[in-house]
């Protein structure tokens, strides 16, 4: 079911780059006519497949991609992966969210067994079964996101995240080491996808992966607490659900507590053997103040460790230093950090360079939009700001344009790394938290009167 | 299709900054030493710094309104109301300017609502405020004797609070009930303009100090600018010592920034956010209804500051006939198009995730649309509420077996409750209360008020005021 891609196309001379170590030195305007052929080929493909991306091609009126121009119009914003109704996922309405799904999808939501679903992670699961492999954000209070991909669409991400980390790190994969997983992030096919990649890349032979010994966050409980908000906001959840919630989030916040302890044990155990280390950073930082408290740091870990880190802070404080603290704790050096940029609405990410920027994989265009998201500002050297778009030609399970949250500095010059792809500043920031929270309005919604649960 | 991403938030106009005045205890204050910017339109406006001594009154000394009776500041604020006539007060011309720059509402409906605030200084409204909130008004003019059932005497004072009003911002003439509110209950008051409009609060206080520049009720009120949730300015007021009451418009962030701040001694009387809803029963939608008539009653509800008032109605509830309701719905989105005194042909567009929601709701034929969701007015025929917040002349028409089925979607939130034909509000109307609900009307009414009425369920100026107790035991 998943759609090939043909050989020799132009979308196959750039996914192929994908085995290609100078991937990211590959100038802008030498990509460019490759990049809008097969841009246009998937869209031709595409467009008797996704029946959004036919709606948007006929308001937009475009028929074919010649120009960068032509992608605007027939991009999806990143709000689209949320735009189904909340009480179908709240109420389980499995064949409607499948309706949903579908409109959004490169292959058909079909053919899913719907009987007996007993929550949203096994809808998940009879997705998957059927080819589907939908990976969703993970917003708490807010809608998930809910993006279909193929299992081809996997394995392409995470060989761009194994090649990509070989890039920024210049270590080759070499299975020569431990790889630790620090972040209790939820299961989710796409990150999943990433450990196994990176284990596969690094780990010692018959070493397995140590993931953090929490109980996964499925994606089911994550809407299980946004389907509890809005039984709260009816006023048809009982005290005892949400005290029973509560608990339950308490004993999961002892467990990540007590897994965190674990960890730092078993990295002090494991000092003298190289490691990959893969998490996030408040996670990182309690484990590193842990190995500190114990009396470890630098000097008694390899200084070829390697570290795999990205998110944000998600809300938390930290010091300052933080990032300097969780490196100087591992003795991890410069070369061997692998940061980057990325979303879940793309297969690719973006590596971060020597010199502190993002870079653009060849199968991937950057379009930079003005602040509306109506209207390209046109690919010049030197830095310019705007809304962030991407089509990502990688992608075979749903639409490949998206414009995304995110305000972005985006230079598609040179980057003084010597690296001549398209570059982002590391200076991304999201439009959502630019608005003010200063309004007042009488009008509202139920939302002001429910208090967070945890 | 992607102006539906459009954000308020980033855009940096390259404009002169406007300017606003304050208003410090009976003085006009001006500067432009802070430039803020207004939240809805991204607007810059520069602004006084604050001295935050001359913004409250120290408990040591007492109310300036205290030995002022309740009859002689009746007569002052309806003077003032006199004097708020658009055509003729610079003041409000001078801000009614400055309001379009920085506030979504189109020109010609702050003028209506500009035209209309007047009754809120009017003697019957004030009166009536009066006589529904107290039963003994003389307790606001001084200590009454009182003596309970086992023959102890003492006294009783409605003494006056020293209140802090946070201001809508979505309704330029809200101020003035608010000031009056504050008056009435001779209360010391600082007003927290909004962003969207720290101009007509102004205004309407210099007319106020035209008329006597030493006025107590003109030394009472205070109006200044800072952007809700300043720590500097709210950790440093927000404080027992200096206030009793907070008395917010609105929620989300603007109540979550102040309730960190109350405890003990600090009290919130909170005009809560609402939103509000119709019900229409099966006669509506039989062959011979006048359904001209009830759509445009429903618009007329639905269409208040282009839906952007806890009054405005946002999803009608409806039983009956398909057929009928279908053509309620088509003449429904007919009205909604339509200038009014506080709605324009064309309102704000709705944020694009929801034009995005529609558009998917459409395309798995789970509904039917009237309209163009380019800020005319659209109607949503569903069999179930839509999951977003209809706004910008947005109608979701629900189409449930029976009216009773609509009880569940009254809340906590719900404040208006319009309601066709009149003779189903009495029934309704218990099941409605007990649900949270807080005013049922008749459809088309909804922005009518009986005089001296609750608000939001409550009488505000018998718990705004400090009743202080004497006795004689």
């Amino acid at each position: 079911m998943a759609t090939a891609t043909k050989l020799g196309s132009a979308t196959e001379k750039l996914t192929s780059l994908i085995g290609d170590k100078t991937r990211y030195d590959i100038a802008h305007e030498d990509l460019l006519a490759t990049q809008i052929e097969a841009a246009d080929e998937i869209f031709q493909d595409r467009l008797s497949r996704i029946r959004l991306l036919q709606n948007r091609a006929e308001s937009g009126s475009v028929a074919a991609i010649r120009s960068l121009e032509d992608i605007v119009p027939v991009l999806f914003a990143h709000t689209t992966y949320k735009s189904y109704p909340e009480t179908w996922l709240t109420e389980q309405r499995w064949d409607r969210l499948g309706k949903w799904l579908d409109t959004v999808s490169a292959n058909r939501v079909a053919g899913v067994d719907l009987e007996g679903i007993g929550d949203f992670d096994q809808w998940l699961e009879r997705l998957e079964a059927v080819g589907h492999f939908v990976s969703c954000s993970s917003g708490t209070t807010g809608k998930s996101a809910m993006m279909n991909a193929t299992r081809g669409d996997l394995q392409f991400g995470s060989h761009d995240t194994a090649t990509s980390v070989a890039w920024t790190t210049r270590v080759e994969p070499s299975h020569d080491r431990r790889v630790f997983a620090l972040a209790p992030v939820a299961r989710i096919p796409r990150n999943d996808a990433v450990k196994r990649a990176l284990t596969g890349a690094y780990a010692l032979p018959g070493v397995p992966l140590w993931d953090l010994p929490v109980p996964p966050i499925t994606v089911g409980r994550i809407t299980g607490m946004v389907a509890l908000r809005k039984r709260i906001a009816d006023g048809t959840a009982q005290p005892e659900d949400i005290a029973r919630y509560e608990a339950e989030s308490a004993s999961r916040q002892a467990a990540i507590d007590s897994a965190v302890v674990v960890a730092a044990e078993q990295m002090v155990a494991a000092r003298k053997d190289k490691m990959l280390i893969i998490g996030m950073w408040t996670a990182l930082h309690k484990i590193a103040e842990l190995v500190r408290a114990m009396g470890y740091s630098a000097k008694d870990f390899s200084p070829d460790n390697m570290i795999y880190v990205g998110g944000g802070l998600k809300g938390a404080t930290l010091p300052v230093n933080y990032r300097e603290y969780i490196y100087e704790t591992f003795n991890i050096q410069a070369q061997r950090i692998h940061n980057f940029y990325g979303m879940q609405e793309l297969n690719t990410t973006f590596p971060k360079c020597s010199a502190g920027r993002y870079h653009s994989a060849p199968w991937l265009i950057p379009l930079l939009l003005d602040d509306s998201g109506d209207n390209l500002i046109a690919p010049k050297k030197g830095e310019q700001e705007g809304r962030a778009a991407f089509f990502d030609l990688s992608l075979e399970g749903r639409w490949n344009g998206v414009i995304s949250g995110d305000k972005i500095v985006i230079d598609y010059g040179p980057c003084t790394c010597g690296a001549h792809s398209p570059s982002i500043a590391d200076t991304v920031t999201r439009y959502s938290d630019l608005a003010g929270g200063d309004k007042i309005s009488c009008s509202g919604t139920i939302d002001a009167y429910v208090r967070g649960v945890a | 299709m992607n102006a539906i991403l459009q954000d308020n938030s980033a855009e940096v106009r390259e404009k002169p900054p406007v300017q606003a005045a304050y208003f410090v205890r009976g003085k006009l204050v001006a500067g432009d030493e802070v430039v803020h910017r207004s939240r809805d339109l991204g607007i810059d406006f520069a602004a006084p710094k604050i001295d935050l001594n001359a913004v409250i009154q120290p408990r040591a000394e007492l109310p300036p309104m205290l030995d002022v009776p309740i009859a002689e500041i009746i007569d002052f604020l309806v003077e003032t109301g006199e004097r708020l006539d658009l055509d003729r007060n610079a003041y409000l011309q001078e801000a009614l300017e400055l309001v379009v720059e920085t506030n979504p509402l189109p020109r010609r409906i702050v003028e209506n609502l500009y035209r209309g605030a007047r009754l809120y200084m009017s003697r019957e409204f004030l009166e009536a405020s009066i006589a529904a909130n107290f039963a003994e008004p003389a307790a606001l003019d001084g200590w009454i004797e009182r003596t309970d059932a086992h023959g102890q005497k003492g006294a009783i004072r409605a003494f006056p609070p020293r209140i802090l009003h946070m201001l809508a911002g979505n309704s330029p003439s809200g101020c003035v009930n608010s000031i009056a509110q504050g008056a009435l209950v001779k209360a010391v008051n600082l007003f927290k303009m909004p962003s969207s409009d720290p101009f007509t609060t102004v205004a309407v206080l210099r007319t106020m100090a035209d008329i006597d520049p030493e006025h107590p009720v003109v030394h009472s009120m205070s109006a200044v600018y800072w952007r809700g949730g300043d720590e500097r300015i709210e950790r440093t007021l927000y404080r027992p010592q200096y206030f009793d009451k907070i008395a917010a418009w609105g929620g989300g962030d603007a109540i979550n920034n102040v309730i960190r701040y109350l405890g003990p001694g600090l009290e919130l009387v909170s005009f809560n956010p609402k939103t509000s809803i119709s019900m229409i029963g099966s006669e509506a939608f039989e062959a011979d209804a006048p359904v001209d008539e009830i759509a445009e009653r429903a618009a007329s509800d639905a269409t208040i500051f282009n839906q952007d008032a806890c009054v405005a109605s946002r999803f009608v509830y409806v039983e009956g006939d398909r057929e009928g309701i279908e053509r309620f719905c088509a003449k429904l989105a007919e009205r909604l198009p339509v200038d009014r005194d506080t709605a324009s042909i064309k309102a704000p567009l709705m944020p694009g995730n929801v034009r995005e929601e529609i558009e998917m709701l459409e395309m798995t034929d789970e509904c039917r649309l009237w309209g163009r969701p380019d800020g005319s007015g659209m109607v949503i025929l569903t069999d179930e509420p839509v999951s977003f917040h209809p706004t910008g002349k947005t109608v979701n028409v629900v189409h449930l077996a029976t009216l009773d089925d609509a009880i569940r979607y009254v809340n906590v939130a719900t404040q208006t409750i319009g309601v066709y034909p009149d003779a189903r509000k009495a029934v309704l109307r218990d099941r409605c209360a007990s649900a949270g609900g807080q005013r049922v009307v008749r459809l088309g009414s909804a922005r009518a008020h009986l005089l001296g009425n609750p608000h939001d369920a409550m009488y505000p100026l018998q718990r705004f005021v400090h009743w202080m107790s004497d006795e004689a035991i």
